[in-house]
């Protein structure tokens, strides 16, 4: 019976999150009808969906293009993200010495520095990951930080006077209180990992994708093509946040479950 | 050593930054007693918790464990504060091994004397559940678990069930005195209830503020066990006006200077 109940939940919560996303295609349509829009000002959602479907065979490529480089730069950058908080949070003198440096790095626009680093870096992958990493690693930074730091100083006190080696301290307290925050920084790190994708293919773009598409198509003033990878750009960015927080479930468990899925027997 | 008590603080005292906390303070244990510290907050009972841990060391005295020097060192003796500080990854189980777990990696005994003392006290059907699943008395009993894993004789317990409601605390308490009962710990328990001192205890210091120091000790000859029934006694009773009549004396002379002393 519990599990028929958790059924209807999801199938409650799966309805409202469609109809949240058709309200939005509802009312787009209604702009359009209102306004008496022509379809070379504002396409109509369903027009600009053909317009991916009806060329997938170009636009398959440029897509899987598209979601290498974001998957890619975003894990760069949340390794790097990662890395430096923990480094930054067991010496005090390096936080205090690179923290401002992260923050300017974070005030620079990115669009600015996308044709230096192309001009620095060539017109590979690699700028690319980077800005797209440059994108992702700000938020787990300032997420992992604040979760190291909140840790309950007695909950140290008392690993403390358990005899607790430093070492292990680190790993069975530290570490495992990083991932909620963690997780938090990669929600946001994967919604905005696509669009640093797209500014790093308006200026370096050797290979083709859904950004130079998009370069493209509004040259050509194809308002059909670019409302279409538009749409797919947002499809991208929704899927990593759902992979992101189904990964987030699955790694930690004692967020949304009461008892642990590898059960202890005596 | 057997003879000699089981904890022995000797003329502790203690400064902050120029102010004294605590002055000569000294108490004996003796295996398997209990006794209570009673006190108005702010007297110098978690400072002189914190020393008996080895978290903090005196400016002078001396912490002694069957007639050992323990003075600043850690991992001597249990402590349970009255925040549970589970941690929210680990199992009930996890929870309970998590000293283990810090020192030196747990095993599969580990786990399972984890579960039999869970079993045996009231959590057997919940040692996979997350903390967040179980009520506060039930996370209280999981911290009290994980500092008897230790396998620590002497337990340190900073007003452990301050937080619960008074109906959960009266069961708890009843819980506590059959484990130690059952488990023959040498137990110091800081606590303001007077009521939980006394009914716990078979001696009780009562301390006063600024500096903290220990102001007049009650023997409790209350027969054991105890229960329900003994916080309705007569003894029970003048036991309570006494350290009544002791803690607050002081507080009458000295509540202008405590006012005054206000960071």
């Amino acid at each position: 019976m519990r599990g028929r109940g958790r059924i209807l939940v999801w199938i409650e919560r799966l309805g409202l999150a469609a109809a949240g996303i058709g309200l939005i295609f509802g009312l787009w349509n209604l702009v359009i009808v209102i306004f008496g829009l022509q379809p070379f000002v504002l396409p109509t959602p369903q027009s600009a969906v053909s317009a991916i479907v009806d060329n997938w065979s170009a636009l398959g490529t440029l897509t899987w293009q598209t979601v290498k480089e974001t998957v890619d730069g975003f894990v760069l950058g949340a390794v790097v993200g990662f890395v430096l908080a923990v480094v930054m949070s067991l010496f005090r003198p390096v936080q205090r010495l690179i923290y401002p440096a992260l923050i300017t790095s974070q005030a620079v626009p990115i669009v600015a520095i996308a044709a230096p680093l192309v001009i620095l870096l060539g017109f590979g992958m690699l700028p690319k990951l980077i800005i797209v990493a440059w994108i992702v690693f700000f938020p787990v930074v300032v997420n992992v930080l604040d979760g190291l730091a909140h840790i309950d100083d007695d909950l140290i006190r008392l690993a403390k006077v358990m005899g607790a080696h430093r070492a292990r301290e680190f790993l069975q307290i530290r570490l495992p209180a990083t991932l909620s925050p963690l997780f938090s920084g990669l929600k946001i790190g994967a919604t905005y990992a696509v669009t640093g994708a797209v500014i790093g293919e308006w200026t370096a773009s050797s290979q083709q994708g859904l950004g130079t598409y998009l370069l493209t198509a509004n040259s050509s003033l194809d308002v059909q093509a670019v409302f279409g990878v538009t749409l797919l750009l947002t499809a991208i960015g929704v899927l990593s946040f759902l992979f992101v927080m189904g990964v987030e479930a699955f790694a930690t468990p004692w967020r949304t479950r009461s008892t642990s899925r590898r059960r202890f027997v005596p | 050593m057997v003879n000699g008590p089981k904890l022995a603080v000797e003329g502790i005292s203690c400064v902050f930054d120029g102010t004294p906390a605590l002055n000569e303070v000294d108490l004996t244990l003796g295996r398997g007693q209990f006794v209570s510290i009673v006190g108005p907050s702010g007297c110098g009972k978690s400072t002189l918790f914190n020393i008996v841990s080895g978290l903090i060391q005196p400016t002078s005295g001396r912490v002694l464990l069957d007639g050992q020097e323990v003075t600043g060192e850690t991992g001597h003796v249990g402590y349970m504060l009255q925040k549970d500080l589970l941690v929210p990854w680990r199992t009930v189980i996890g929870n309970i091994v998590l000293g283990a777990a810090l020192t030196r990696g747990t095993t599969r005994a580990d786990k399972q004397e984890a579960a039999r003392l869970a079993a045996r006290y009231g959590l057997g059907d919940f040692l996979n559940h997350y903390p967040h699943a179980l009520s506060g008395g039930m996370r209280q009993r999981v911290a009290l678990m994980r500092t008897l894993a230790l396998r620590a004789d002497v337990l340190l317990l900073d007003e452990p069930f301050g937080a619960l409601d008074s109906q959960t605390r009266l069961d708890m308490q009843m819980w506590l005195l059959s484990v130690c009962q059952d488990l023959n710990m040498t137990i110091l328990f800081v606590t303001h209830d007077v009521d939980e001192a006394i009914f716990l205890s078979d001696r009780v210091a009562v301390m006063t503020g600024r500096p903290g120091s220990i102001a007049a000790t009650i023997e409790v000859d209350l027969p054991r066990p105890r229960g329900i029934d003994t916080l309705t006694t007569a003894e029970f009773t003048e036991l309570k006006r006494r350290a009544l009549g002791l803690l607050h004396r002081p507080a009458t002379t000295s509540a202008p200077a405590e006012q005054g002393s206000m960071p």
